[in-house]
């Protein structure tokens, strides 16, 4: 059952098969908890948004037609949860700290934890400047995801994909410097 | 040609994963989902179909404020109480969503985004049974229409009407319409702070033995300052609910946003078609999965649902049979 597709592991979910969702989980939940931790920052908040994603395909494994593209909805949807509650974060945070971890999540860190902080800090707050899609497709590139699948999540034509990767890249680095400056 | 961003962008990037410590634990993740997912309510298999619609119903109500509020202007104008614009429903604009799209008004709505601050002057108060047709019809102030054919309903429910304003923050809708993939600048900065108010009525829902369902209600009110131009509005409105720029565009120019409402169906979960009920234009909607059908009509100052597991026709014959 490893090499079913996940459109095939679907079908099965809607059949009752347990242990098909089991494979589905197991094959995207690191890619889901990846996204959202970048977004986050926080290991518990990155989990507990995952488990919000998986329970949101199961919820509505009957409604999905089985030609669907599973990967891409729950990444798009991990992308989506993980900004509202940045958004709710938004509300106690000035806009520039928006994409900062929550401190009181944060661990206590060494030097080379801090500096490490620092650096997440910076990357973050570039992250803040630049619109969600720049965004979406910037970390989702960095994680691995290939263009077809970035047009996927994204919404976008896949021809243009390269284009806006190159533009959102570009506007990362003039957001990177200023935060240095 | 690569376009793929520089590997010192990639590289920047990369201090957001998790580090060593920070590693997905996924066995552990799954144990946690097996325990939240029985715990959580499950849908039924046999989920209804009028379910369904009572739900697309709420959303449709946030999709109006959501565009009405984009009808307003500024405070000052609103509490002037220069309203000149009323929305009441005298038509319908079936619009096929994609699951996609639905997904994630969904997720908008259950995350709690606002398009601002609602303030309920008139709380609507619980769904509550009644006993007779004479007991709603003195709560709702009006008789309910009934189905003689299908004998005595077996359950009457009366759900009282309720108030509300709504100040618009236009960050947030504007987060809202971001967030389902439109333009946020499409809406006008003169919407900061802007004031509408809303009127629901009180409603019934009659239930018989086989099924069937009829909701009545007047149609919802909404009043709105009239001079922001709707065509763009519901131009982002149509885009919310996934259509492209220019089919948005051209639609939204045909539609009389003063009295239309804007129905959207979910493209997986129903198909519609127009239908003529007492003389007017309804809408039929069937379940693409076969958990039955619905026809929805307005006549006079009434909204009406009926749903069941006939036919479309069955159902057409049971509206001409209503008293």
């Amino acid at each position: 059952m490893l090499a079913l597709t996940d459109s095939r592991l679907l079908a099965r979910v809607q059949t009752g098969d347990d242990r098909a969702f089991a494979l589905l989980f197991q094959r995207h939940y690191d890619r889901v908890y990846g996204i959202l931790f970048r977004l986050v920052g926080t290991r518990a908040e990155a989990e507990d948004l995952a488990q919000e994603v998986f329970l949101r395909l199961y919820q509505q494994r009957f409604s999905r037609r089985r030609e669907h593209n599973v990967g891409a909805w729950l990444y798009r949807v991990a992308t989506n949860q993980g900004y509202n509650a940045l958004r709710s974060r938004q509300r106690r945070w000035r806009r520039e700290t928006a994409l900062l971890p929550d401190a009181t999540d944060a661990e206590p860190a060494p030097a080379e934890a801090a500096a490490q902080a620092e650096t997440r800090a910076a990357v973050r707050a570039a992250l803040a400047r630049l619109p969600k899609r720049d965004v979406q497709l910037l970390l989702l590139r960095q994680i691995g995801l290939s263009y077809a699948e970035l047009a996927d999540v994204c919404g976008v034509a896949p021809g243009s994909v390269g284009t806006l990767l190159r533009r959102a890249s570009d506007a990362f680095r003039r957001a990177y410097e200023r935060e240095e400056r | 040609m690569t376009h793929d961003p520089d590997e010192d962008v990639l590289q920047k990037l990369g201090a957001l994963a998790p580090g060593e410590d920070e590693q997905p634990r996924t066995a552990a993740a799954w144990r946690t989902f097996q325990t939240r997912r029985d715990r959580s309510a499950e849908q039924p298999l046999t989920w209804r179909f009028s379910a369904m619609l009572k739900r697309r119903v709420v959303v449709t109500v946030g999709l109006l404020l959501l565009i009405v509020a984009a009808f307003s202007l500024p405070p000052v104008r609103a509490a002037a109480s220069d309203f000149l614009g009323l929305f009441r429903v005298q038509k319908f604009a079936p619009i096929s969503v994609s699951p996609e799209q639905v997904a994630l008004l969904d997720q908008i709505a259950e995350q709690g985004l606002h398009p601002g601050s609602l303030i309920m002057t008139d709380e609507p108060g619980e769904s509550q049974t009644v006993a007779s047709i004479a007991d709603a019809e003195a709560l709702l102030g009006f008789r309910p229409r009934q189905i003689p054919a299908l004998g005595e309903p077996t359950t009457i429910e009366v759900q009282s009407g309720g108030s509300g304003r709504l100040i618009v923050d236009l960050e947030q809708l504007r987060a809202i319409m971001g967030t389902a993939g439109v333009d946020p600048m499409l809406l006008p900065d003169s919407l900061e702070g802007a004031e509408i108010n809303a009127v629901l009525h009180p409603g019934t829902v009659l239930t018989w033995a086989d099924g069937t369902t009829l909701m009545q209600t007047r149609s919802p009110e909404l009043d709105y300052p009239d001079d922001v131009d709707p065509v763009v509005i519901g131009e982002a409105l149509l885009q919310a609910l996934g259509m492209s720029d220019d089919e948005a565009r051209r639609l939204s120019r045909a539609i009389d946003w003063n009295n239309t409402l804007v129905l959207p169906v979910p493209a997986n979960l129903a198909s519609f078609s127009e239908v003529v009920v007492h003389g007017t234009t309804g809408l039929a909607l069937s379940s693409v999965e076969g958990y039955g059908n619905a026809i929805l009509w307005q006549s006079g100052d009434y909204l009406y649902l009926l749903t069941g597991d006939g036919s479309i026709e069955e159902l057409l014959a049971l509206a001409d049979r209503m008293e």
